[in-house]
């Protein structure tokens, strides 16, 4: 799976050579932020339950959706932030990319679900719920890029 | 291939969870001790000649059989290949061991070496024995208890007794290469 380290021994492994002086200063410049990213892992697992109920109440309360799908959205947007967790651990798109993005529009188009509802679940996510109460200014940067990648992809 | 990161993901994605404080702790500190990870791997890649030489003539000095007419590593054809497989195993020991998983090695150098080392006829019971020497030259290089240079004689991140958690690390690494030969 894709991430910062990964990158480095698969283009090392793909050349034959021992990790080099520049793959070394590549896979410390990722621990750099590492701090803020786990810190955003951490925070967001715990308020994983709460972030999906908010966003998806708001989205269904005017009635614009069927009430009968709500059930399947919490599901899915709770897989959703999951994966947004993992990827926060890993540093890299790789759990989004792998299980979250590549099919699932498809599998969400044939369940006669609404992606705009779920775009518009990620969006109130990005932009309503005050993430900023739960972690730092830093970390919350690291969240809203995955949460606006995800939002691209969906769209 | 997975690294430490990776590996949390795969097993937190088995149970269907996000990933936690606790499951936290451990990749905080693969974060924490990043410079000294990355020093180990360098006691490695700075002394790969040295290092597999060495494993090899030590494998040979006990079995002085190997370099005579009929020995496997005769002639000088075959003792090079000898080398060359010790610099693979450590450039595998040193990709996992920067990744904090030992998935790469596993895939991409033990899978089917046994059987490999059996078709060609390399008795795997010298190679074994040529990875344990391997395996304590490394570890006596982090460690800072080899003779001649110490590794991080000039540098301050870390002394030799602080490498202890991060070779016995690499060591696991080799005690699997044996593993899979023997």
């Amino acid at each position: 799976m894709k991430s910062a380290v990964t990158t480095v021994v698969s283009a090392a492994d793909a050349a034959g050579r021992f990790p080099s002086m520049s793959d070394f200063e590549s896979v410390k410049g990722s621990f750099d932020r590492a701090k803020a990213r786990l810190e955003a892992a951490e925070k967001l697992a715990s308020c994983l339950d709460k972030f999906t109920n908010l966003a998806v109440d708001a989205v269904y309360k005017n009635g614009s959706y069927e009430q009968a799908n709500k059930d399947k959205c919490v599901r899915d947007i709770h897989h959703y932030l999951r994966l947004i967790n993992y990827c926060l651990v890993t540093g890299g798109t790789g759990p989004l990319d792998e299980w979250g993005i590549s099919g699932m529009r498809e599998i969400i188009r044939i369940q006669l679900l609404p992606t705009a509802a779920y775009i518009e679940a990620f969006i109130f996510i990005r932009d309503e719920i005050k993430i900023n109460d739960v972690m730092g200014q830093q970390a919350e940067t690291e969240f809203k890029g995955l949460l606006d990648y995800l939002i691209n992809a969906l769209a | 291939m997975l690294d430490a990161f990776s590996r949390t993901v795969v097993s937190a994605d088995a149970k269907g969870a996000a990933i936690g404080s606790e499951d936290l702790a451990d990749l905080r500190k693969y974060v924490a001790d990043a410079n000294k990870r990355i020093d180990a791997t360098l006691a490695i890649t700075q002394n790969v000649s040295c290092i597999a030489a060495d494993a090899v003539a030590g494998m040979v000095c006990e079995n002085t059989g190997l370099t005579q007419p009929g020995g496997h590593c005769y002639p000088t054809r075959r003792m090079a290949a000898c080398l060359r497989d010790g610099e693979i195993i450590l450039r595998y020991v040193s990709y996992a061991l920067l990744a904090g998983d030992p998935s790469v090695l596993e895939d991409r150098c033990l899978n089917g070496l046994k059987e490999t080392y059996l078709a060609l006829g390399v008795p795997t019971s010298n190679a074994v024995r040529a990875v344990e020497i391997m395996k304590i030259a490394t570890v006596a290089i982090m460690t800072e208890t080899n003779t001649g240079r110490k590794m991080f004689k000039g540098i301050n991140s870390g002394s030799g007794a602080q490498c202890q958690d991060i070779a016995s690390e690499a060591a696991s690494y080799f005690d699997l290469v044996i593993e899979a030969l023997s």
